[in-house]
């Protein structure tokens, strides 16, 4: 499969699914503008946990977006990833009815890091209320975590590699990593990316463990990252698949290739250990810019992890600092997922559809209810800022220990 | 130039008796590890039997606070790494901890802990409403699946890349897949690769019921994980983990390590057809093999030994004999071909592994581990099953291949020392 | 005696129910010979259906009610399988 010509991996197709828009445009609207959508949590029995305020997903439109026999078939975050995965392959040109000329061509890549968490509850409960005979057939397809990949595949015909990285948040990272590797091993294209459901009862009493969940009932106060405020993290729903493509495929059949993915690293450095980060982020970034050839003044805008919780940020902004030195101090740095929270998985692919979408807007978005900053950080606050954005720099930390990072550049990577 | 991949330790916790050495013996000697569920009391379930491991973990030396906060399977991975690594002779102190990773499968993670909790915070499944007070507070550990990478690499120090993969029943096949393209890339130099499932609570069982893809013959459980037999009815549960060090060739040959044998080759595909279901022709496995055996450039005539999935369900078997001949053509005949899910049960992600570690074993010892309970043939699986009786072989290139709901089909090609043609 | 008969409008609303289509029972009745997988319905749906109907009657359906293929073939096999109980 190997080939001797160079195979730059580039995105040629954005979809998402998020608490601030259906849609890339309409999530990109509210990014530009940064339009805070954090809430109460309204699904039905969820209302007496502490855990008060989240990013939902509203107005899901299954049976427009997908098909509605999936709402019985399937978990809420498959549906997310399915209605993302078909955005993202209409968006590249990709979304026939019929399947792929070249099945094997094409292969999908999600991360999961909560499962089918709703679906699996409802069959729980079928199982101790009523016995194990009530618990229905599509149990064994739709609360683990491979389903959406699988899902994916089936519905598009895809019969490419197809993978699931089970991860904390830097997975989705890992994730369009592992798509832009098997392009560069020799797959035409891979539909990427990962959505999350975290918010069904049981799953968010799961999540409460997490101390670093904020747990503020105010939807402007509870996610303040860099501030001197910061409470923890709200969690949201949705995410965003992306087509990651080989850039020759692309051009040959006219698509427009919107960035390439140039470099990625991935550490570990213990679950919880945020001073301990500083040191695993900075060599993740250290690997991401030397996979992309990639020199530290180069990069143009920073999507951090923003965690929120106050030892995790700083030791975020030294990692920075440690890896871009003085220019850590004058690049334009940006958290989005303030004003609708963090997807568990989906979060960085989110981030890296942001990216994607700033480079070629020319703006860098906001980072909404975050005014006061507590650190050495250029971070962009209330309005949009204009600026020439060639390279992006995306970052992510995981719960469980895992940090990431990804290198994206404007266009494509063969002239370059 | 091109790094390759050496195994450098084993490790496995399984039905039977944990340790590689139990392992071993229960599958040379064909004895199986199937029995009724004491887990849980199984009563009113279609399928009530399962391969369970006797596991005690502060017997192997885990401390209170993994043995009481992590889920079961989350202890077999460790007790199996420790094994692995102690097996590999890797100083993992002295490494550059950037160098290390972990790729670590697992298919349903910690469902069996999350059931518990689930049964005491809806008070029997009497409320959707859930009572968060009387959960666990550390439950978010068996919340997220990548709690199984996470400890692994926390127990031996690895800061490199540090995944979980989930892809139902071939994770543990693509973990160490995963594993095998992360050092052949330059990522890493050490990864800790293998899987773990502990599958064996009522919610699992129940969906596997629900699918009738269970075998029911609770009578006699020593005789009821039947792959490729006639009278084959479905696939026995089974539990356990199975972790190998994985190293890059140069890595391991510098330090003077034991070298079991390389990974070769390893590829996936998704079948795109059903979630469950297989085709008959079972082209994307056969292209699975195919893509393997190119990458160690390799011909089929190659392979010596085929480590089936045989699950023991109708159409899996069916449909790996056809891949299997699809890609083998004539030699697909003069190949032996065996299930040891027969002997350890199919422990979902778990089993990819554990089957990967069987695959090394053989070719450590030169030995085809059996089919048990293989007696009477199906006109539509006309393999060699190697029934009942392990079987002394020269072993070269050994391949293990795999079906995972959600349609995904993954081969991994092991190559003992002297195999290599190129 | 109450009756058990599965009539077509049943089946739309156990398919609507335990597989997520949205089917009519005029269809179903005016051409109960089309496949249940031109209908949208997959094997782990009929299993579903069946396992509804099972636990609704408290009564075990032959091993071939799931693989049917048409809802004219189920419908016979259902209502004689129940006549008998």
């Amino acid at each position: 499969m190997s080939t001797q010509r160079p195979r730059p991996a580039v995105v040629t197709g954005i979809g998402v699914i998020a608490p601030n828009g259906l849609r890339t445009d309409a999530y990109w609207k509210s990014v530009r503008e940064g339009l805070g959508v954090l809430g109460r949590i309204t699904r039905e029995g969820c209302e007496h946990l502490p855990l008060k305020v989240a990013g939902q997903v509203e107005g899901f439109d299954a049976s427009a977006l997908i098909d509605e026999r999936f709402l019985v078939q399937t978990d809420r975050f498959t549906h997310y990833a399915m209605a993302a995965a078909a955005l993202a392959l209409d968006d590249a040109g990709l979304g026939h009815e019929e399947g792929p000329e070249e099945p094997f061509d094409i292969g999908v890549v999600t991360a999961a890091g909560s499962g089918g968490g709703e679906f699996g509850q409802r069959e729980l409960q079928k199982l101790w209320g009523q016995g194990s005979k009530f618990v229905g057939p599509y149990q064994s397809i739709a609360w683990f975590y491979a389903a959406s990949t699988g899902q994916i595949s089936i519905r598009h015909g895809f019969k490419g590699p197809c993978g699931v990285v089970a991860s904390d948040e830097a997975g989705g990272l890992d994730a369009v990593a592992h798509a832009a590797r098997a392009v560069r091993r020799g797959t035409g294209a891979v539909v990427v990316g990962a959505a999350e459901a975290p918010l069904a009862p049981y799953s968010m009493v799961c999540q409460l463990g997490y101390r670093e969940l904020s747990t503020v009932d105010d939807p402007d106060r509870a996610y303040r990252p860099f501030t001197a405020k910061a409470c923890g993290f709200v969690p949201a729903e949705g995410g965003a698949m992306l087509v990651v493509e080989d850039e020759t495929r692309a051009l040959d059949r006219g698509a427009t290739v919107r960035a390439t993915v140039a470099g990625h690293g991935a550490t570990f450095t213990g679950a919880s250990r945020w001073k301990e980060s500083r040191e695993g982020l900075a060599q993740a970034i250290r690997v991401a810019l030397d996979e992309a050839g990639c020199a530290p003044e180069e990069i143009d805008v920073v999507f951090p992890d923003a965690l929120g919780v106050p030892e995790a940020d700083r030791a975020e902004a030294l990692a920075i600092t440690d890896v871009l030195g003085a220019h850590a101090k004058r690049v334009p740095v940006t958290a989005p997922k303030t004003g609708y929270g963090r997807a568990y998985c989906g979060a960085p692919v989110l981030d890296t559809a942001a990216a994607v979408l700033a480079m070629e807007h020319g703006l860098v978005p906001p980072t909404p209810h975050v005014y006061d900053i507590d650190c050495d950080l250029d971070v962009v606050m209330s309005r949009a800022r204009p600026a020439e954005l060639r390279t992006a720099l995306v970052l992510s930390r995981g719960l469980m220990g895992s940090n990431a990072a990804l290198v994206v550049r404007r266009g494509g990577g063969l002239a370059r | 130039m091109t790094r390759r991949v050496a195994v450098t330790g084993i490790g496995v916790v399984a039905p039977g008796g944990a340790g590689t050495a139990a392992f071993w013996d229960l599958l040379t000697q064909g004895r199986t590890a199937t029995r009724g569920i004491t887990l849980f009391d199984p009563a009113g379930l279609r399928s009530r039997i399962a391969a369970e491991c006797d596991f005690d973990p502060y017997a192997h030396g885990l401390s209170a606070e993994l043995s009481r906060h992590t889920d079961r399977y989350v202890q077999f991975a460790v007790v199996a790494a420790g094994e692995a690594v102690r097996d590999s002779g890797l100083d993992t102190a002295a490494e550059n901890p950037w160098r290390v990773g972990v790729s670590l499968g697992s298919a349903v993670g910690g469902t069996t802990r999350l059931e518990h909790d689930y049964v005491l915070v809806s008070e029997r499944g009497a409320r959707w409403d859930v009572d968060h007070r009387a959960a666990d507070p550390k439950l978010h550990l068996a919340f997220a699946p990548s709690t199984l990478a996470s400890v692994v690499a926390e127990e031996y120090g690895a800061q490199g890349p540090v995944q979980t993969v989930s892809t139902g029943c071939t994770s543990g096949l693509d973990a160490v897949g995963y594993a095998f393209h992360t050092i052949e890339e330059g990522r890493a130099d050490v990864v800790i690769a293998g899987a773990s499932d502990s599958p064996i609570s009522p919610i699992t069982m129940a969906c596997f019921d629900a699918i009738k893809a269970t075998s029911p013959d609770n009578d006699d459980p020593e005789h009821a994980s039947k792959p490729f037999d006639n009278r084959r009815n479905g696939f026995v549960m089974g539990e356990g983990a199975a972790v190998l060090v994985l190293e890059e060739y140069e890595h391991a040959r510098a330090r003077g390590a034991h070298i079991y044998c390389e990974i070769s080759g390893y590829a996936t595909y998704g079948n795109a057809y059903h979630m469950t279901g297989l085709t008959g022709e079972g082209l994307e496995m056969a292209r699975a093999i195919d893509t393997a055996l190119d990458q160690a450039r390799l011909d089929p005539t190659a392979i010596d030994y085929v480590n089936a999935h045989g699950s023991g369900t109708r159409q899996n078997d069916r449909h790996e004999t056809a891949a299997v001949k699809r890609s083998l053509g004539a030699h697909a005949y003069d190949t032996p071909m065996s299930s040891i899910k027969s002997m350890v049960g199919h422990s979902l992600g778990a089993i990819g592994a554990i089957e990967v570690a069987a695959c090394v074993l053989a070719l450590q010892h030169q030995v085809v581990p059996p089919t048990a309970n293989y007696e009477i043939p199906d006109p539509e699986c006309d393999l060699d099953y190697v029934p009942r009786t392990a079987r002394p072989r020269k072993l070269r290139n050994v391949l293990s291949v795999g079906s995972g709901f959600g349609g995904f089909q993954s081969a991994v090609l092991l190559t003992g020392p002297g195999g290599r043609t190129r | 005696m109450i009756t058990t008969e599965l009539t077509y409008g049943d089946l739309a609303a156990l398919i609507k129910q335990s597989a997520g289509v949205t089917v009519a029972p005029e269809q179903l009745a005016g051409s109960p010979e089309t496949p249940f997988s031109g209908l949208g319905v997959d094997s782990l749906g009929l299993l579903g259906i069946v396992g509804e109907l099972e636990n609704r009657h408290g009564v075990a359906l032959p091993t071939d009610a799931e693989r049917c293929k048409t809802p004219a073939e189920f419908v016979a096999l259902v209502n004689n399988a129940l006549a008998g109980v």
